[in-house]
C-alpha cells in the first residue's frame, strides 16, 4: 500500500554526496593520469603503442618529445595504466565541462614536466544564461546515437545519491523548455537531422553540452561510414565532458563548469 | 571450453533449413551473411536444435527461399541481409529497408472511418535512447504500432574488421552500454571457442558475479522505471538509490561502476581480494532484499497492480513464432534462458532455477524481473563463497585464423557472437542481439490498448535501441 511505501521511504538512509565530494571527481572513471616525473622515453611510447582509442601519442615539438593524451578520444581501456610503470595511473580529476582544446594535456617526456593550455573564457551564451537563470538550468537531454552508456550516468544524476534538482537543474521534456542541451554522440547518419531540428527548435541563448568519447571525438567510432561524427560536426558545442562513459561526479562537474558556477 | 557451444558449419540449403523449422524441433536464433576465405557468400542460418546450436551455411546463388512464412522469427534477419548484401528474399512478406532510412520510406497505412496516424520521436520526452513510433489509433485505441528504429545504427559489426582480437572486447563493450558486460563475455567466449581456449575456474566464478550483477542492475531499475511510468515516483527513486548503491560497490571492488575493461579474451582483468569480495557479497546482499522487500510493497499497492494487470499482453504463441528471448519470453510462459539450455563457463558448474509466469502482461514482466533479481543475488552469494583459487586469465593467440561463436543469457535474454579469425584479426563479426529478436513483437503486446500505455508496456520489455540497431 502506499504508505507502507512511503514510511519505507522515509526510514531509508540519507546517501546525498556533498557537492565537495563530487566536483573535479573522477574516480571510476578508469581514465589515466600521468606523473610527469616519472614519465620516460620508453614507457611514453609503450603507453603510446597500447592505446587502443589513439588518445595518447607522441608528437615532436623543435626535436622534443611531447606525449600528449586526449581526454576526448579515452575510453578508459586501462591498456596504458598496465604498461605504465607508476607513471601512468588512475586519474582522480579529469578536465569536464572545458574547451575541447582544454581536453588535450600535453608533457615533456624528457624534461618530465607538465605543459599548461589556456583555459578557455566562458562563452557568450553561458554569460547571458547566467544572467538570466543564474544555475537554474532546464536541460534537453539528447541521444545523437550512443550506445546509451552515457544515458545509463546521465539518468544517475537524478538519483537520491547525486540529487540535480539540489542546484536547481532539471530535466525536460523538450528543447522549446531547455537552457542547455546535453548531446551524446556519435552522431550516426540516421540522427543527424533530427540532432540538427532539436537544436533549432532550443530558444536562444542556449548552451550545448556534449557528454562521452563519441560525443566529444566520434571515438570508437569515428571511422564508421555509418557515423556522421562528433557533436560539433553537426552542431555548435560549448563544453566538452569526456569518459566512456563520464561518472555521474563528472557530469555534475562538466554541467556546473560550463557555467562557471564553481 | 569454457563456453556452451563449438560446432563447425554444415554446408545446407534452405530447404534443410524449412524442413527444421516444420519438424517443431528447431528455434531459429539469428541468420545472417558473410563472404567466406573461400570468396564466397552465405547465408549462416544459426539453429537452436533440442538445446544444441547448429549453424547452416547456404551459398547465395541469385534469390533465397525465404524462411519468414514458416518462421515469422526471420523477418527482420532477412530484411537486413537485404539491406546490406542485396540478397533477394523469395516470398518474404515486407521487404522494405530496415537499417537504411531512405526518404521515401512508406509506412503502413491503416485504413478506415476515424483512424488517425500518431507520430513519435525519434528524440523522446525522456533520457532514453531515440527511435520512431508511428501509431495508427482509433480514439485512445492503438490499433497498430510500426516501430522504425536503426537511429543508432553505428555499422558495428563491420568496425570489428581488422580490429585485433583484444580490442575487440572494447568495442563490444559498446554495442550496449548498459549491457556491456554481457556483450563482453559473449565476445570473448566467442574468441575462446573459436581458439579452444579455457578460463580459469576463479576467471569464469568472477565473470558470472559481473553477468548476474548485470541483470539485477537492470531488473531493479526497470521494475523501479515501471512504478515511475505509472505516476508511483517513491518506489522509482527508491531503487535508483539501490542501483546506484551496487555501482558504488562495484568501483570501490572493481574500480569501474558498469564492469567496462574487465573481460577479455582468455579471463578477466582484475581479480578480486578476499576483503572486497566480502564487501561486494554484503553489498549484493543488502540491496537484493531491500529490493525485494520494496518490489512486493509497490506492486501490492492498488494503483500499481491495476495498472500492470492485463496491460501489455505478449501472446506465448505470437512470442514463440517471433523467437522471443529473455524475461519477455520467459514472463509469457517460455521457458528459455541460455545459462540451462547452452551452458557456459560457472554456469556448466551449477543448477540455476529459471523462473517463469504465464499471463506475459507488464505484470509478470515485473514479477519475472523481481524473481530474477533474487535468483541472480543467490548466485553471486554462492559464487562468491565457494571463488576458487588462482589464476584469473589465460593467454590467448595474437596471429591465429579461427572461427567460433559463443552465447549468453544477457540481461534482456539470448545474445550471441559469432566471430571470424584471419591472422589474430576479427575478419567478420555477426551479433545476435535479443533486442534486435525481441522488437518486432513489442507492436503485438500494444495492439489494443490506449496510447497512454505504450511507455509502460514498451518499458516492461525495456530493449535497448542501440543494442538492436548496432
Amino acid at each position: 500500500m502506499i504508505f507502507d511505501i512511503v514510511q519505507r521511504s522515509l526510514s531509508s538512509p540519507r546517501v546525498l554526496i556533498p557537492v565537495e565530494e563530487l566536483l573535479a571527481n573522477s574516480m571510476g572513471s578508469r581514465m589515466p593520469g600521468v606523473h610527469a616525473q616519472a614519465l620516460t622515453a620508453t614507457i611514453a611510447r609503450r603507453a603510446a603503442a597500447s592505446c587502443s582509442a589513439s588518445a595518447l601519442a607522441i608528437e615532436d615539438a623543435d626535436g622534443r618529445s611531447i606525449l600528449s593524451l586526449d581526454y576526448g578520444k579515452c575510453t578508459g581501456c586501462g591498456h596504458c595504466i598496465e604498461t605504465g610503470e607508476g607513471a601512468i595511473f588512475h586519474a582522480e580529476s579529469i578536465p569536464c565541462g572545458v574547451s575541447r582544446q582544454a581536453l588535450v594535456l600535453r608533457w615533456d617526456v624528457e624534461r618530465g614536466v607538465e605543459l599548461q593550455y589556456d583555459e578557455s573564457m566562458l562563452t557568450a551564451a553561458a554569460r547571458e544564461i547566467r544572467a538570466i537563470v543564474g544555475g537554474a538550468l532546464n536541460i534537453r537531454q539528447v541521444d545523437g546515437g550512443s550506445c546509451n552508456g552515457c544515458e545509463a550516468e546521465i539518468a544517475a544524476l537524478t538519483n537520491p545519491y547525486y540529487d540535480l534538482e539540489r542546484f536547481g537543474i532539471h530535466f525536460v521534456a523538450s528543447p522549446k523548455h531547455a537552457d542547455m542541451l546535453l548531446v551524446t554522440g556519435p552522431v550516426t547518419g540516421n540522427m543527424a537531422e533530427a540532432v540538427k531540428k532539436t537544436y533549432e527548435a532550443t530558444p536562444s541563448p542556449k548552451l550545448v553540452v556534449t557528454v562521452g568519447a563519441c560525443g566529444c571525438s566520434g571515438g570508437i567510432f569515428a571511422q564508421s561510414p555509418e557515423v556522421a561524427g562528433s557533436v560539433d560536426s553537426i552542431i555548435p558545442v560549448d563544453t566538452y565532458i569526456p569518459g566512456c562513459p563520464p561518472t555521474p561526479a563528472m557530469l555534475l562537474t562538466g554541467i556546473l563548469q560550463t557555467l562557471r558556477q564553481r | 571450453m569454457t563456453a556452451n557451444l563449438i560446432a563447425r558449419d554444415a554446408e545446407g540449403s534452405v530447404q534443410a533449413v524449412l524442413r527444421l523449422l516444420e519438424s517443431g524441433n528447431a528455434r531459429l536464433v539469428s541468420i545472417f551473411a558473410d563472404v567466406d576465405e573461400d570468396g564466397v557468400k552465405r547465408v549462416r542460418y544459426l539453429m537452436d536444435i533440442k538445446r544444441e546450436y547448429r549453424v547452416i551455411g547456404v551459398p547465395i546463388t541469385g534469390t533465397l527461399q525465404s524462411v519468414t512464412p514458416a518462421s515469422p522469427a526471420a523477418a527482420w534477419y532477412e530484411r537486413e541481409i537485404h539491406d546490406r548484401y542485396g540478397v533477394e528474399f523469395d516470398g518474404h512478406p515486407d521487404l522494405r529497408p530496415l537499417v537504411t532510412h531512405p526518404a521515401d520510406y512508406r509506412f503502413l497505412e491503416v485504413q478506415g472511418v476515424g483512424v488517425c496516424e500518431l507520430p513519435v520521436g525519434p528524440v523522446h520526452a525522456g533520457i532514453i535512447e531515440p527511435g520512431h513510433f508511428r501509431f495508427s489509433i482509433v480514439g485512445d485505441t492503438v490499433l497498430h504500432l510500426e516501430p522504425r528504429l536503426f537511429y543508432t545504427h553505428k555499422g558495428t559489426e563491420k568496425l570489428f574488421e581488422d580490429t585485433s582480437v583484444a580490442n575487440g572486447a572494447m568495442l563490444a563493450e559498446s554495442v550496449s552500454g548498459d549491457n556491456c558486460f554481457s556483450h563482453a563475455v559473449a565476445y570473448s567466449q566467442s574468441v575462446e571457442n573459436a581458439f579452444g581456449i579455457s578460463v580459469p575456474p576463479r576467471g569464469r566464478a568472477i565473470r558470472m558475479i559481473g553477468l548476474e550483477l548485470e541483470r539485477i542492475l537492470a531488473h531493479i531499475a526497470d521494475v523501479g522505471a515501471l512504478c515511475g511510468d505509472v505516476g508511483c515516483v517513491v518506489p522509482a527513486a527508491y531503487t535508483a538509490r539501490i542501483k546506484e548503491s551496487l555501482l558504488q560497490a562495484s568501483t570501490r571492488c572493481f574500480g569501474t561502476r558498469f564492469w567496462r575493461g574487465i573481460a577479455t579474451p582468455g579471463g578477466v582483468r582484475r581479480d578480486l581480494s578476499a576483503e572486497n569480495a566480502r564487501a561486494f557479497g554484503n553489498a549484493v546482499a543488502l540491496a537484493a532484499a531491500d529490493f525485494a522487500d520494496m518490489a512486493r510493497i509497490a506492486l501490492d499497492t492498488p494503483s500499481v497492480h491495476n495498472r500492470f494487470e492485463g496491460t501489455g499482453v505478449l501472446d506465448c504463441k505470437i512470442a514463440r513464432d517471433l523467437g522471443v528471448v529473455g524475461p519477455a519470453a520467459r514472463a509469457s510462459g517460455i521457458r528459455i534462458d541460455v545459462r540451462r539450455d547452452h551452458p557456459y563457463g560457472h554456469y556448466r558448474k551449477i543448477a540455476v532455477e529459471i523462473p517463469h509466469f504465464q499471463p506475459g502482461d507488464v505484470l509478470a514482466r515485473a514479477h519475472q524481473r523481481i524473481e530474477e533479481t533474487r535468483v541472480s543475488a543467490s548466485l553471486i552469494h554462492d559464487a562468491l563463497h565457494e571463488l576458487a583459487a588462482g589464476i584469473v586469465r589465460t593467454p590467448v593467440p595474437c596471429d591465429s585464423s579461427a572461427e567460433g561463436f559463443s552465447a549468453v543469457e544477457s540481461p534482456r535474454g539470448e545474445l550471441l557472437y559469432w566471430i571470424r579469425i584471419r591472422d589474430g584479426k576479427i575478419a567478420r563479426c555477426h551479433i545476435k542481439s535479443p533486442s534486435f529478436q525481441n522488437w518486432p513483437s513489442v507492436p503485438f503486446a500494444v495492439h489494443g490498448n490506449i496510447t497512454a500505455d505504450f511507455p509502460l508496456i514498451n518499458k516492461s520489455f525495456n530493449l535497448s535501441y542501440s543494442g538492436c540497431d548496432r
